[in-house]
């Protein structure tokens, strides 16, 4: 398979494993400054969050977060080609295999993690050695020049990226068992008037998942690529694959090399140096004899570094040269707090009176309301209605409930309309007006779960929990709530009603238990809601999930009944009654023991 | 990330199991021994133990103790002391096993012994990819399959990399292990259930430089080493990156100060300001306790793929600041040459403090050879 072909060709959405912002950033600003009209990354398996924010040139993108590489939509799983671990070592294998599973076509990626477990490392290679392009474990990825970056390879900053010339098409293939040398050599062949063709960093671990002679023969086959410049350290025969490769004629470009740690020779015992493998076990180990070895096979493989990088200016071949972004461009970007709702239209307002008289208009102010909430013009009349409803029937209950007292005893003690106010909406939880959310949530999960409205009310019974939405203090069987009938005649609008139907079944058990017991005027909104959500508004169950998980429903008290506090505190303002004091009767005060 | 030596007494409780009759000892922990012939060695990772005088053979329990006090003048603490047996030298076999690419490669030979690494002839190779191998290599050996199939378990589900039995002496159809050398894989020990940081060999006494490094390490996610080479030195390193901090110290192997390098190790992996602070705190105390009248401290690396210089850098000068006045003393010399994310402002940030205390002695950035800077350290100390 001709991976670079393909990446070429534009086979490049990228899944990240795990969350590296910086390295993530400098990916998309390389797919920007090489001019591409889509960001490689296409998604992020993380279970932190839902959406990750980067830069897109100056703008800013989300890209969506899933918290398993299967849970991937089939809206961007098609784009998946490539995945970038950079989990931990500990997570490294596990994660990699459910990435595959997930996506068996793709066609490899790059371990991030330093500390895998050699055992995991090599059954890595026996799943996928063969039929994928994995760099790592360890090192910082592979690139190839305008088409595609995975990982931190080439720098990360966009001066780093435009200086190595990472988005000039050239003609040095570049591998390295270190990352940091992979960098070194890109920018030495970009100092040289060169430019690199791609370049892979085939990690310091003993065993990476793609071995040197794999990357050989794609810089083999690759017809852009005219030499190799490559960086070794002691320890291993990662080398001798080159010498083989290049004695019989498999691997026929010229090879520029350097074999770090002629060091070595001044210690008195073998070191272990930075890199797993780079502890010499056997004399050929070495980093003389691997040059020497190298040497006698053909290729060019200097003394010292400077010598190496001044071999880069004799290679052959010319560079493609393409379009380069600019990176002035890229300066100076402030990261914004997330916002993108922009509620009211502050530049065109509409003719409110026409012709001395009032003139009608498009969008209620409940209209304009559900468009705020929800992101985007509600679809359907029924929608609106529905809404106007809810908050006509919940603007107050009177002053007897308990967000009411707060605000009254609040507005008594001299303090000001704000405080006031949230005074009563600080009480607002569980037990009193935040019952609609939960509704929801019980409608949600219920409708689903396939079980009996029974065997849901015994379940919830038996784990201890209360069914909010259902239940009221004065309304019962026999005396039916008139609010909850009048709501309820909006089933007749809709084709089906599921969760609606799941509320009233949920609410001929409990019924049968105690009259009381009956389906209120929160409950009924909740399923309602739900169904017309899904019907009218085409919403899907994840992304009613969604509202219910950011508490959606309960703006539907929230926003009338602060109308109502707010009522009350004017009320209480204009009667001035003085500071509320408890009658000292209705304290239940404890006798000192006679 | 390495490999790494597990105790013997280890090695064998593993592959053993209740099986194994020695233990453990050093000279305030002694197991209690029955009347019989033992033998003592010293445990702690070192080859060629016979010959250095670290084993000895047919020990009455009277007897171990005279042998732990003389080997403790000798620097070891940790011993392991087994019941003796008799063998011919014709039942000794050599096998190893190491865990390679495309599975495990199986070293063995019928004539085991100490003396086997100058005889390589008469070891044979095979790559085992599964247990059915064990049947091959026990007809070639005379090792009972059973024991070669238990060892090929114990190896793989306790994230064995290398293991070293020889001489291996089988009696009467059993397997005896007389010497057991066992590399594990440090990056595994999360997982492994059998072996834990403990029955780690440690091979020699630390420098307290290393072991304050090596602490430090233990609590990030960035990589810290350091290597104490020889303290009285003259040219002190504050590498970055693994590769290019070996293509540096090879620079100076080539220009013939290979042994003027006083510490080797390297920061790399993103460390933050505090954690580059500490790391530079050792090296520069490490430094000033040489008595060489002149000396130079090498801050380099390649170009960063993602650690930032400004941060990395702005530790380095906190610990520097604070030894500024004694480093200015001892006529030492600082040379940079950094690449990487924010390069422009942490090489600005650390010309300027070396050239506001006299450290000043070069300072490069990407645009030069990552060699620059220890060259022109060496030019100084030839001077």
């Amino acid at each position: 398979m001709n991976f670079l072909e393909k990446i070429r060709g534009g086979e490049d959405g990228i899944v990240v494993l795990g969350s590296h912002p910086r390295i993530m950033q400098s990916m998309l600003d390389f797919d920007y400054l090489s001019g591409k009209k889509e960001p490689s990354i296409v998604a992020i398996v993380t279970g932190a969050r839902k959406a990750h924010k980067c830069f897109w040139g100056r703008k800013e993108i989300l890209i969506p977060c899933y918290a398993k590489a299967s849970m991937v939509p089939a809206t961007i799983a098609p784009r998946v080609r490539w995945m970038l671990n950079v989990q931990s070592g500990r997570r490294a294998y596990e994660s990699t295999v459910a990435f595959f599973d997930a996506f068996p076509e793709a066609l490899g990626g790059h371990i991030f993690a330093e500390n895998v477990p050699e055992k995991h490392a090599t059954e890595l290679i026996s799943r996928y050695g063969g039929s994928k392009l994995i760099a790592g474990p360890s090192g910082v990825g592979l690139f190839v020049a305008r088409h595609l970056k995975l990982g931190a390879i080439g720098g990360i900053d966009t001066t780093q990226i435009l200086s190595s010339k990472l988005t000039t098409e050239g003609s040095v293939a570049v591998v390295s068992t270190s990352g940091g040398m992979t960098n070194e050599l890109v920018h030495g062949v970009a100092a040289s008037g060169k430019a690199v063709s791609f370049a892979f960093t085939i990690g310091g671990d003993r065993f990476p998942i793609t071995s040197l002679s794999q990357v050989l023969a794609l810089a083999e086959a690759d017809p852009q690529t005219k030499a190799l410049a490559y960086f070794g350290e002691l320890g291993g025969e990662d080398e001798y694959e080159i010498v083989e490769l290049l004695k019989s004629g498999r691997f026929t470009k010229p090879v520029i090399a350097y074999i770090a740690g002629i060091i070595d020779e001044a210690f008195d015992e073998h070191m272990q140096f930075g890199h797993a493998k780079a502890l010499v076990a056997r004399k050929d180990e070495s980093a003389r004899a691997k040059r020497e070895a190298l040497r006698a096979a053909g290729a060019i493989a200097p003394d010292t570094f400077p010598e190496f990088l001044a071999a880069f200016q004799d290679t052959r071949g010319g560079d493609i040269v393409a379009s380069m972004g600019n990176a002035d461009e890229l300066k100076g970007r402030q990261a914004s707090i997330l916002s993108t709702r922009q509620i009211t239209d502050t530049e065109n307002a509409p003719n409110y009176v026409k012709d001395g008289k009032l003139a009608a208009q498009t969008d209620s102010f409940t209209a304009q309301i559900l468009s705020a909430l929800l992101g985007r013009k509600p679809k359907s009349a029924t929608t609106i209605a529905f809404a106007d409803a809810a908050f006509s029937l919940l603007i107050d209950h009177g002053g007897a409930v308990s967000g009411a007292v707060n605000t009254m005893i609040t507005a008594r003690a001299g303090k000001d309309m704000v405080s006031s106010l949230a005074s009563g909406l600080l009480t607002v939880g569980p037990r009193f007006g935040g019952a609609i959310n939960e509704g929801a949530k019980n409608w949600l999960t219920g409708a689903k779960s396939g079980m009996s409205a029974k065997e849901y009310v015994e379940a919830e019974t038996k784990a201890g929990r209360l069914i909010l939405g259902i239940g009221h203090k004065k309304y019962r069987v026999g005396i039916p709530d008139p609010r909850v009938a009048a709501l309820s005649q909006f089933a007749t609008l809709l084709k089906v009603h599921p969760h609606y139907d799941f509320a009233r079944e949920v609410e001929e058990v409990t019924t049968a238990k105690s009259g009381s017991l009956i389906l209120n005027v929160d409950g009924v909104i909740a399923a309602l809601f739900i169904d017309i959500l899904v019907e009218c508004e085409g919403f899907t169950e994840a992304q009613i999930k969604e509202l219910i998980d950011a508490e959606f429903f309960n703006a539907f008290f929230i926003i009338p009944r602060s109308v109502g506090f707010i009522a009350h505190f004017l009320e209480q303002k204009q009667n001035d009654e003085g500071l509320f004091r408890l009658p000292e009767e209705l304290l239940f005060t404890r006798k000192p023991d006679a | 990330m390495s490999r790494v030596k597990l105790t013997e007494y280890r090695a064998k409780k593993i592959l053993l199991g209740d099986e194994y009759q020695g233990s453990a000892a050093t000279r305030t922990h002694m197991p209690s021994l029955s009347d019989g012939s033992y033998v003592a060695k010293v445990d702690q990772g070192i080859k060629k133990r016979m010959k250095q005088g670290l084993v000895a053979l047919n020990v009455a329990p009277a007897g171990v103790d005279k042998h732990f006090v003389e080997w403790e003048k000798k620097g070891f603490s940790n011993f392991i002391i087994e019941p003796m047996l008799a063998h011919e030298a014709s039942e000794e076999r050599y096998v190893s096993f190491e865990r390679v690419r495309d599975g495990i490669r199986v070293l063995f030979a019928r004539e085991g012994g100490i003396e086997i690494e100058e005889h390589p002839e008469k070891v044979e190779t095979l790559v085992m990819r599964g247990a059915d191998d064990a049947s091959v290599v026990s007809e070639k050996t005379g090792i009972p399959e059973a024991f070669l199939k238990t060892v090929l378990k114990a190896f793989d589900e306790d994230f064995f990399a290398f293991l070293e039995i020889n001489p291996l002496v089988v009696k009467e159809g059993a397997a005896h292990l007389l010497d057991a050398a066992v590399l594990v894989d440090s990056a595994a020990q999360f997982f492994a259930k059998s072996w834990g940081a403990s029955d780690i060999v440690k091979a020699r006494a630390k420098h307290p430089a290393e072991e304050a490094v090596e602490a430090l390490a233990a609590t990030t996610p960035a990589s810290l080493k350091l290597n104490v080479i020889d303290p009285e030195s003259s040219l002190f390193f504050l590498l970055s990156s693994g590769g290019g901090s070996i293509v540096i110290a090879d620079e100076a192997e080539l220009r013939g100060v290979g042994k003027e390098i006083g510490n080797y190790g390297e920061y790399s992996g993103g460390p933050t300001r505090e954690e580059t602070y500490l790391y530079a705190k050792e090296v520069i105390g490490l430094m000033l306790g040489s008595k060489k009248k002149k000396k130079a401290l090498v801050i380099a690396g390649g170009v960063a793929n993602f650690t930032d210089v400004k941060t990395t850098f702005g530790g380095i000068i906190d610990a520097l600041s604070e030894k500024s006045e004694e480093l200015k003393e001892q006529s030492v010399k600082v040379y940079v040459r950094r690449g990487g994310p924010n390069e422009a402002a942490g090489l600005a940030l650390m010309r300027a403090f070396l050239e506001k205390t006299g450290l000043l002695g070069a300072v490069y950035g990407s645009e030069s050879v990552i060699t620059s800077a220890v060259d022109d350290a060496i030019d100084y100390l030839k001077s």
